[in-house]
């Protein structure tokens, strides 16, 4: 039974009615090889040295003090020893793939796809602290307020999706320091803002009707609700009404296209053990890897996902190890996956963290603790893969005892310039103007690394 | 001298050189030789633009100084001022273009000015280094840095439609575009309004009926009088300036503690229920404290600026973000700017950024104790609040505290010393700040105020961006508008209940928000007020209408903050846990703005219908439209639970005649009656439910266990219905 007249039955129709959710309009500034972004965030600042950077001088010269030289280049967070020592990687490296590049024993499943990515190995950043360079690396400012990645993203290319908002953001382990500044819409319109997940319970809150309202009496209500609101607009003539209208349209599509999304028993037992999904109820990164390539192929602009800790200042020889574990392979598959469906070509890929580590031991507060690794800010490594990110390079070396770059310098906006030029669009134009002032991603700062993707 | 020195050379990080101020090769300095006087724009300014700007111009501005413009060379740089008036041998510029020493001597690594442009700028300067007067463009002529001067209220040709002065500068405006304005609303639109604008709450229908039957002239205004009565009033917009004092019950930043703090909250209610005159309201915030014989509820204002963030152990912060938001919220200035250097449009250099810290360097966060009244208040009453404790400040070179540069003192920007004498002793406190915020010779503060009081009231103010009143700031829509009610609100002695009168008790207010396919191309943005609009409510109002509909609220002002249900899983994985340990009775049912506010992790309820961030000082919540909205209210616990307090009494007492029912409902829930329409939808909604719904369904939509539950269930469906629809949460 529909109560919804003529009339607003054929305006719901128009799936190309952008209200609401759906912003329409495209700033993009010349042809994007990608059209969606991936963006996976170890939170905390993995390793590099241990995973993608191997420094056989630092294994060689391991327990003598780091030069003073240097000692003065660094910015190191917590140590505060006047002559720490260098500590060598415990962990193997070998050579994978066609391109030869280097990878740690903890990460075998990345071995297996280093042909697909590209690998920067100095990106570097401004701040020690974890909050600062988590707001750093997803608004490019490190004061709270300004608008992320994603949302920039959205505001740029619009939404593809009618079912589902464009930006989501899914998580697991901890929450980033600074929280949802990391997917804010700062001073864009809210409608910009990525839509978190919740970690239990509802994914989306709210998603599923009270007990007794069926999908028919939910139906039967928003037509009714919308019946309603459209006699309204016929009166008063208030556009906010037929943007209601739309956004309950879009919740009840939602309710079944999100719980559509959620359900995994669509997938094959091989794709669950491509990307090590024991139990598809229990919330894990790699139950969110694999949702995320289901974001893309429902046409998502920007899946953002967290995960964490890296943060591994003490005991480097448990942790690092166990965050590889609980991400290694659902990583590799998420690449793997989206490159057997045809997605890779047009999905962009980025794996990394706020910070790096350095090269010194970080001595335990207990004679018990074992040692780490101190945060690095000079250099770390990030990789990219697919959209139009050429596949099997290496970009930046670092020095001997590799705490800081010799060759290809990236900056934080670097990254973003070069992440919004595979979408199409031109840093220095893609602006806001809010309080007198048109705002960039990238600041005044940020040039295209054109080495990415030539 | 030596002391200059030293600071000079700390200042630019150079050796300790020995530097020959006064070289014997540069010209002497006769000033008396010729007394003409020396043109600012024709003489000065081109030597300036020629030898200077290159470093210190619009585009650069080394060691934060500016010469392009002349109040930005007499404010000088991050190392304090370059021209001293009537005293060229001090005035560091002088002594830059002449020094010996080519590390110092301006402009750097080129030849020296030729001796006729250094003598004519030390003429100048110990001319007493005036600008031109027809220098226009410059700061101090922008229309907000201007004194407030009464208009006069324009006379209109349509006499009959004018209600106070408002409308005659807003009809003023209208008939000059040809534009007429639209009639009053309906009454029944007009009550809930209102209701909406000064209490966040629907009115009853028996007070919509009266007001409906209310034949006298005088029955609006004795509505406005008597909701200005009313105690939710101070609830309403106390907590619109609760956004503005970014109020929450914890410290924020990664441990985000918990705090108490709302007997603050409380304080901001009771104080706009007595309608204490703003000026007092602002003084009491700033600097209660430091009043004399200071009572218990003046240090409890404090709490203003006790709410911003605290990391701990990065204490500079907290001070930043305070003058940050005194800016944002008394001047409409955004001060920041200042922090690294100096504003770039509005006259506040580097270092009185740093002179306004000194304020609030000099101030320290405390626990307060109220004590007890004679046994009345029940348990103890703590909260934060502000306390002396002197401390020596230094301006933070590049904005970085681990670069200190000189010391300041307290004061206040120079281009803005609209009130001489701030205070007798030599050293400035807050009190003296606050002082300057208040004075009847400030044109900010009462500008500022009155346009965000406006803007509750039509969406947009009359200077469109709430927060930013500097040079960059266009013209308002209606500027003698503005500086009336801004005159009239200071003259009044700032009081707030005459300007929520004058503004509700105006024709304008009272207008159709119809939109008027007139009026969509003429003025799109409704900047002219042919017309009201229409506004969806704010995040706690939603939730107050909600509950105020079905008759579950709670209508308990102040107290503790309270803890209503909200969806597992927000306050997982903080690094420091939390709790919310769900209040029982009447406290799940208190008005939005008692739910307590975890910065880091608020009640979903608030981020997803635009709660302000509890960071900075909120002057503008967003109003989106998204489909998590449309979830909550359709499928929220909650709000369900509204409804079915709603529908179990429908049910009760529809006594067979549905049609009545319905009509009950849509005034309960909408304050009007439906048309034969929306009557028809809602029956046929409701007819269909009866026939359909099976007793499990029942069960779970009623939320109950026994009885004849489809009748009940069917009604519970149209009242979820009903409070779904856009009319509910908006303002009309």
């Amino acid at each position: 039974m529909s109560l919804a007249p003529a009339a607003l039955s054929s305006l719901l129709d128009q799936e190309a009615q952008a209200t609401g959710n759906f912003p329409d309009t495209v700033r993009t500034h010349h042809v994007p090889r990608a059209k969606s972004v991936i963006f996976l965030h170890m939170i905390g600042g993995p390793s590099q040295i241990d995973l993608f950077d191997p420094k056989p001088e630092v294994n060689r010269r391991s327990g003598e003090p780091l030069p003073e030289s240097l000692l003065k280049q660094l910015s190191f967070a917590q140590i505060q020893e006047k002559r720490p020592q260098l500590m060598g990687s415990p962990w193997k490296f070998r050579q994978h793939g066609e391109s030869e590049t280097p990878v740690s024993e903890l990460m075998p499943h990345f071995a297996s796809i280093v042909d697909q990515v590209s690998l920067v190995r100095t990106v570097r950043t401004d701040n020690t602290n974890h909050m600062f360079a988590e707001l750093m690396l997803h608004t490019g400012w490190q004061r709270f307020g300004r608008p992320s990645v994603g949302s920039w993203v959205v505001y740029g290319l619009g939404c593809e999706s009618q079912q589902l908002p464009a930006f989501m953001v899914l998580r697991s382990g901890m929450r980033p320091r600074s929280k949802a500044s990391n997917y804010s819409n700062g001073f864009l319109p809210s409608r910009f803002q990525g839509t978190p997940l919740q970690t239990v319970g509802d994914p989306i809150l709210h998603l599923t009707s009270p007990a007794g309202f069926t999908q028919t009496r939910q139906k039967q209500t928003v037509d009714a609700v919308n019946a309603l609101n459209q006699l309204r607009f016929d009166l008063t003539g208030d556009d906010e009404i037929t943007g209601r209208i739309a956004s309950y349209e879009m919740a009840f599509r939602m309710q079944s296209a999100a719980t559509e999304w959620l359900d995994l028993s669509e997938e094959t037992a091989g794709t669950l053990r491509l990307y090590g999904i024991d139990d598809t109820d229990h919330p894990s990164y790699a139950r969110n890897c694999l949702l995320a390539r289901r974001l893309v192929e429902r046409g998502v602009r920007f899946a953002q996902l967290f995960h964490g800790d890296w943060d591994h200042h003490t005991n480097l020889e448990v942790g690092l190890p166990a965050q590889c574990k609980a991400t290694d392979q659902a990583t590799a598959a998420l690449v793997t996956d989206l490159s057997r469906r045809g997605l890779l070509e047009d999905t962009l890929v980025i794996w990394g963290g706020e910070l790096g580590r350095g090269p010194v031991a970080q001595k335990g507060n207990k004679p018990a603790v074992a040692a780490g690794r101190d945060h690095q800010i000079e250099a770390f490594a990030m990789w990219f893969a697919g959209g139009g990110v050429r596949p099997g390079q290496t970009i930046g070396q670092t020095n001997d005892l590799g705490c800081l770059p010799v060759t290809d310098p990236w900056q934080i906006h670097d990254v973003h310039a070069t992440l919004l030029h595979l979408l199409g669009m031109n840093h220095t134009q893609l602006t806001y103007r809010f309080q007198g002032r048109d705002f960039r991603l990238t600041d005044v700062h940020g040039h295209v690394k054109t080495d990415l993707f030539t | 001298m030596a002391c200059f020195l030293q600071k000079l050379l700390v200042a630019f990080k150079r050796p300790a050189l020995a530097i020959v101020l006064m070289p014997a090769q540069t010209p002497a300095i006769e000033p008396d030789v010729s007394p003409a006087t020396i043109d600012y724009l024709r003489e000065v300014a081109p030597i300036f633009k020629a030898r200077c700007l290159e470093c210190h111009g619009k585009t650069s501005q080394e060691s934060g100084l500016r010469l392009d413009r002349h109040d930005r060379a007499m404010l000088g740089g991050d190392n304090g001022r370059v021209i001293m008036p009537n005293d060229a041998t001090n005035s560091e510029l002088i002594r830059r273009i002449t020094s010996v020493d080519t590390d110092k001597r301006m402009p750097p690594e080129t030849s020296p000015l030729k001796a006729e442009d250094i003598n004519l700028l030390v003429q100048w300067i110990d001319q007493g280094a005036t600008g031109s007067s027809d220098s226009s463009g410059e700061p101090l002529q922008h229309w907000a840095f201007q004194p407030i001067r009464r208009p006069a209220v324009p006379e209109v040709h349509d006499d009959h439609w004018v209600q106070n002065p408002i409308d005659h500068f807003v009809l003023d405006s209208l008939e000059q575009r040809g534009i007429t304005p639209s009639p009053v609303a309906v009454r029944t639109t007009l009550i809930r309004r209102l209701y909406l604008d000064l209490l966040g709450l629907p009115p009853e229908w028996n007070r919509v009926q009266q007001f409906i039957q209310d034949d006298c002239p005088d029955a609006w205004e004795r509505l406005v009088d008597e909701l200005l009565a009313s105690p939710h009033y101070g609830e309403r917009w106390g907590r619109h300036w609760l956004d503005l004092a970014r109020y929450a019950d914890s410290s924020g930043y990664e441990a985000d503690t918990p705090r108490e703090i709302w007997p603050y909250r409380d304080w901001v209610i009771n104080a706009l229920n007595r309608d204490i005159p703003f000026d007092q309201f602002v003084v009491e915030q700033i600097a209660g404290d430091l009043l004399h014989n200071a009572t218990s509820d003046q240090r409890i204002a404090t709490g203003f600026h006790c709410n911003a963030m605290l990391d701990p152990g990065v204490r500079w912060e907290s001070i930043v973000e305070r003058v940050n938001t005194t800016g944002t919220v008394f001047l409409g200035l955004t001060l920041g700017c200042a922090q690294c250097h100096s504003h770039k449009t509005d006259p506040v250099s580097h270092r009185e950024y740093y002179q306004l810290y000194a304020f609030f360097n000099e101030a320290s966060i405390t626990s307060f104790e109220r004590p007890e009244v004679d046994g009345i208040q029940a348990g103890p009453q703590i909260s934060l609040v502000m306390k002396q404790s002197p401390q020596s400040t230094h301006i933070f070179r590049r904005g970085d505290p681990a670069q200190p540069g000189q010391p300041v003192q307290p004061a206040v920007p120079a281009a803005f010393n609209w009130a001489p004498a701030l205070t007798h002793s030599d050293h400035q406190t807050r009190h003296d700040l606050a002082k300057w915020l208040t004075s009847p010779k400030n044109p900010l503060t009462a500008r500022v105020t009155v346009n965000r009081i406006w803007q509750r009231y039509f969406g947009l103010g009359l200077v469109d961006t709430e927060n930013d009143f500097g040079t960059q700031t266009p013209s308002p829509s209606h500027p003698k508008l503005l500086d009336w009610l801004a005159l009239d609100f200071q003259a009044s002695g700032w009081t707030l209940k005459r300007l929520h009168r004058l503004i509700a008790t105006s024709q304008t207010y009272r207008q159709s928000s119809q939109v008027r396919a007139d009026l969509t191309e003429l003025d799109p943005h409704n900047r002219w007020l042919a017309r009201q609009c229409r506004l969806r409510l704010e995040a706690e109002i939603i939730r107050d209408v909600t509950l105020s509909s079905s008759g579950l609220l709670s209508r308990k002002i102040g107290g503790p903050s309270v803890f209503p249900p909200q969806p597992d899983g927000i306050l997982d994985n903080r690094a420091t846990p939390a709790t919310w340990t769900v209040s029982r009775g009447e406290d799940q049912y208190r008005r939005g703005m008692y739910t307590w506010i975890w910065r880091l992790t608020p009640h979903p309820h608030s981020t997803v219908f635009n709660g302000p961030d509890n960071v900075t000082a909120c002057t503008r919540r967003d109003r989106s439209n998204v489909s998590v909205q449309a979830l909550t209210l359709l499928n929220d616990p909650s709000f369900l639970q509204c409804a079915q307090y709603l529908g179990h009494h429908c049910s009760q007492n529809n006594g067979q005649d549905d049609p009545l029912t319905v009509r009950a409902l849509f005034a309960t829930c909408l304050s009007r009656r439906p048309s034969r329409k929306e009557l028809m939808i809602l029956l046929r909604l409701l007819n269909a439910q009866r026939t359909e719904l099976l007793p499990v369904e029942a069960r779970g939509i009623t939320g109950r266990n026994t009885g004849d539950l489809i009748d009940e269930a069917a009604w519970v469906v149209i009242c979820r219905a009903i409070m779904n629809t856009d009319e509910f949460i908006t303002r009309e």
